[in-house]
């Protein structure tokens, strides 16, 4: 390879969580850093739009996108770096399947506007300039990057790990890529590298991560939380049952699971017991069910947009 | 045009029970509207939540689960399973905006010719009171699944 490969970071609709990751590599990141020629990255280095233009098309090895797209600007900008990079990264959830903002599709456009800023509101230029200086237009709903742009790698996670974003850079640098559409994450689930037991499979409740401190050596699920480690990707090593909290399905889900929440509905209709089964104990299985607040957003924290277009036409 | 819509039903019948009375109701020569279009499966307790929702996403207005009533599953507790899936799912289509009514669980026997054909022509009178499902963007939607490879 001539030079060093040229990289370039973007930041969509996201919350800047995804750019501070990088620094978790460690010593690692000098490694990285010395043998990249950084070429456009806002969020470190000073360089605008009129930079990028005036670039080459596919000059740029490799340019890693966080944030979901959310602006009719996210979109110009990422079709833009599509055209100047030879390869484009969804980087971090949002990016890999729309991410927490992406739970706002579950209210339209108008209604989101609305709620923040007030009946009335219309986007307009500050005063003294002119129409192109408005704040860019929302679009109708938050979407995955793969939805506007092709997307050859993904390096998942909210926001991704060292253990996900080092395997990355090794591929890059060595320049031994794996297929396209790889996502850096295991393909098993998550249950396979976490080190609790499980032993009693039967959820007799459901507990929320604030009601009690978990026993630190059982299985998660099995002590009533929402763990959606059977239905998500390894990768990051566990790290939050690790820490005593349930895994909220951050790397996405698993190949074979596909939709998240279909696929722990299936986990936890097999799980759920209250007592012996059978007709007497459905009101209180139902109890036990009615206890898991919100699972729309709970099985989905990350995934919205891309499982849920279902919403009916208003 | 409320007197026009037809809607699509899927409905999943398990070979003990439900799949064995909507053969009955048929034999028997019972008139009930023609709407479903029936899968026969092994297991109520098979019906994967992701087939509802295809066919949600393939245009159907409403999805009816027929299986054994409670102590005659064959596999002892399929019934149970798809019991508290359904209840789960229609909690998540609620908050979803699409009306938890659409998917229906009903226990009919292999003897219950006349309670399928009920429930179907009950079923099919509540959907027309709810309307078409229009599902946004429902082709591409239904990507997700078609693409993953279920190994």
């Amino acid at each position: 390879m001539r030079g060093k490969p040229k990289l370039a970071v973007y930041w969509t609709g996201g919350c800047g969580g995804c750019d501070v990751s990088f620094l978790e590599l460690g010593p690692a990141l000098l490694d990285v850093l010395s043998q990249v020629e950084i070429v456009f990255w806002p969020a470190l280095v000073d360089t605008k739009r009129a930079d990028l233009e005036e670039l080459p098309p596919r000059s740029i090895t490799a340019t890693l996108v966080n944030g979901t797209l959310r602006t009719e600007e996210n979109v110009e900008m990422v079709r833009l770096l599509r055209e100047k990079s030879q390869l484009v990264v969804a980087f971090g959830a949002c990016a890999h399947l729309g991410g927490v903002p992406g739970l706002a599709n579950l209210a339209s456009r108008e209604e989101i506007l609305r709620t923040v800023t007030g009946n009335g509101f219309r986007l307009a230029p500050p005063p003294g300039g002119d129409a192109e200086d408005s704040p860019p237009e929302l679009l109708g709903a938050a979407r995955p990057l793969a939805d506007e742009v092709a997307v050859d790698y993904t390096v998942p996670g909210c926001p991704p790990m060292p253990s996900l974003i080092g395997p990355f850079f090794e591929a890059l640098l060595s320049g031994d890529l794996p297929d396209p559409g790889h996502v850096f994450a295991q393909e098993q689930a998550l249950c396979k590298e976490c080190p609790r037991t499980r032993e009693d499979r039967k959820l007799t409740k459901v507990l929320r991560p604030h009601e009690a401190l978990p026993d630190p050596q059982e299985c998660l699920l099995d002590q009533g939380m929402i763990c959606m480690g059977p239905v998500t990707r390894g990768g990051c090593g566990a790290a939050c049952p690790k820490a005593g909290m349930p895994c909220t399905g951050c790397v996405g889900p698993t190949p074979e699971a596909g939709d998240p929440a279909l696929a722990m509905i299936a986990a936890l209709g097999s799980l759920v017991r209250a007592g012996d089964e059978g007709p007497a104990a459905f009101a209180a299985e139902d109890r036990v069910l009615d206890t898991l607040v919100d699972p729309l957003g709970t099985f989905y924290k990350y995934s919205l947009p891309v499982y849920v277009r279902a919403r009916r036409a208003a | 045009m409320a007197e026009d819509f037809e809607p699509k039903v899927v409905a999943f019948l398990c070979r003990w029970c439900a799949g064995a009375g909507a053969d009955l109701a048929g034999t028997s020569r019972l008139r009930y509207p023609p709407n479903a279009i029936p899968i026969r499966v092994n297991c109520s307790g098979r019906v994967d939540m992701e087939w509802v929702m295809e066919a949600f996403r393939s245009g159907a207005d409403g999805v009816l689960i027929g299986g054994c009533h409670p102590g005659d599953c064959h596999y002892v507790s399929g019934n149970y399973k798809t019991r508290r899936r359904v209840y789960l799912l229609r909690k998540v289509l609620a908050e979803m905006g699409i009306e938890p009514e659409r998917v229906r669980l009903e226990w009919v026997s292999a003897t219950e010719g006349a309670k399928f054909a009920r429930v179907m022509r009950e079923f099919v009178s509540e959907l027309k009171k709810l309307g078409p499902l229009h599902l946004e963007g429902a082709e591409r939607a239904a990507e997700p699944v078609a693409a993953r490879g279920r190994s």
